[in-house]
């Protein structure tokens, strides 16, 4: 037993350098780390040494980077904070989940009552519509394969491309592109090598911003273009693209 | 007791001000979230170019990782570590899971990458810095066995069981090895802690 905790104890510098690749044991030392005060001071104290090998490291990233990621966390919507409602060391399984499972209860019953009064004023389909459009957009975000491209248009303004090959869909905003004359649109293109497919019409834009506008069908090997076509779109594009972005990944 | 005249690895105040950078940035400051790209962008590219090698690889890992900093900044708890910890644990565990998920795929498929970069190149781009050097120095104060586990556990992404085969010493030497070393780093850049 003495041998066994001593084991466990020891794991504290493997676990503060993420080298524990067995869920198992790293649980079971997490756990283990509850219990030892001593244990859990010293991964962080090693956890803090790790962070100073990583500064040991530090080197300037690509330029284009920056705008990258800067565009991206616009479009992107934030986690809401983690409420802990867990008791210390509950005694039974029972005594944990109870508080919760009454929260969880409170919680349904106020959004029933919730759906039930939006349902009353009417607006429950487009609540609905926007919830749908929120968690399209979050898929595509928080994909693992997800891209970011931002690209200068010629004309004025940028645009910003976030894609999923895996979700096979786009998200496009696009910051101060000049207006259109009344009759023309922005549209949207998924250029294969079988055929190119619409993509939709960009929506007009609100203070010099357009989107997010979620587009599906994207395909491997497509390249992603923008046109300026008659108002309601055309089947095929007319017009020189200002906007071919190849996708990859 | 720590050796004279090492200081804290961060300056003193840098710490708490991305503490507080990361409290606006998880109410929406895209403004905070800007100073703490530029105050967080090289250790992450570093550390994940040191891990995947791969530029362009590097260069989509460092962007996940920071685009996860600004969607997670709500869930940072500066009573558990500092906010360079929290965001260099998020970046090594993308960087890791990139080599782990590649190290599968490269079995199946011989791909033609880019010659692996070798540790110079590394060391080459590596800018001069006080903290570098002190990393460094402290590394070479270390064991030959505790230098090697932990460059390997941390700069190259492999587990204790691997850098244990890939040495060739048991793994609760090990394990030790890197626990030990560490505590020696510790101590040597004065991380109060």
């Amino acid at each position: 037993m003495k041998l066994l905790r001593y084991d466990v104890h020891a794991l504290t510098g493997a676990y503060a350098v993420n080298a524990i690749d067995d869920e198992f044991e790293r649980e079971k030392f997490e756990r283990h780390m509850h219990r030892c005060q001593q244990c859990a001071s010293e991964v962080r104290g090693l956890t803090e040494t790790a962070t100073r090998l990583a500064f040991g490291v530090s080197r300037p990233p690509p330029t284009r980077m920056r705008d990258s990621v800067l565009s991206a966390i616009s479009l992107t919507r934030q986690l809401p904070p983690v409420i802990d409602h867990r008791k210390p060391r509950p005694q039974h399984w029972w005594t944990g989940r109870l508080p919760m499972l009454s929260y969880s209860l409170a919680m349904a019953t106020v959004g029933v009552a919730i759906v039930l009064l939006v349902a009353l004023i009417g607006a429950r389909h487009e609540l609905d519509q926007a919830r749908t459009q929120n968690a399209a957009l979050a898929a595509v975000l928080s994909a693992p394969d997800s891209h970011s491209v931002t690209q200068t248009i010629s004309s004025g303004g940028r645009v910003i491309l976030v894609y999923s090959l895996r979700k096979h869909a786009m998200i496009v905003t696009t910051h101060g592109l000049p207006a259109l004359p009344s009759g023309k649109v922005y549209q949207l293109w998924f250029i294969g090598p079988p055929a190119t497919r619409s993509a939709g019409l960009l929506p007009a834009s609100q203070a010099g911003r357009a989107g997010p506008l979620l587009s599906r069908g994207l395909a491997r090997g497509d390249t992603i273009g923008i046109t300026i076509e008659p108002a309601g779109g055309t089947r095929q594009p007319t017009t020189k693209p200002i906007l071919l972005v190849a996708t990859h990944g | 007791m720590r050796p004279a005249g090492t200081g804290p690895g961060l300056p003193e105040g840098k710490d708490r001000d991305l503490d507080r950078l990361l409290a606006l940035v998880a109410r929406g400051d895209e403004k905070a979230f800007a100073s703490v790209y530029d105050q967080l962008a090289g250790p992450v590219y570093g550390l994940i170019r040191r891990v995947v090698r791969n530029p362009a690889q590097s260069e989509e890992v460092a962007q996940e990782v920071l685009l996860e900093v600004w969607r997670a900044a709500s869930r940072f708890d500066p009573s558990k570590g500092s906010a360079a910890t929290w965001v260099m644990t998020i970046a090594h565990r993308r960087a890791v899971d990139r080599v782990r998920s590649a190290a599968a795929a490269a079995e199946r498929e011989q791909r033609i990458a880019q010659p692996p970069s070798g540790g110079d190149d590394v060391a080459d781009a590596v800018e001069a810095s006080l903290e570098q050097e002190r990393v460094r120095r402290c590394l070479d104060g270390l064991t030959e066995l505790q230098r090697e586990s932990i460059t390997l556990a941390y700069y190259g992404g492999y587990s204790y069981r691997e850098v244990s085969a890939l040495l060739g010493s048991t793994l609760g030497t090990i394990k030790t090895r890197i626990r030990d070393g560490l505590i020696r780093m510790r101590d040597c850049m004065g991380v109060s802690w």
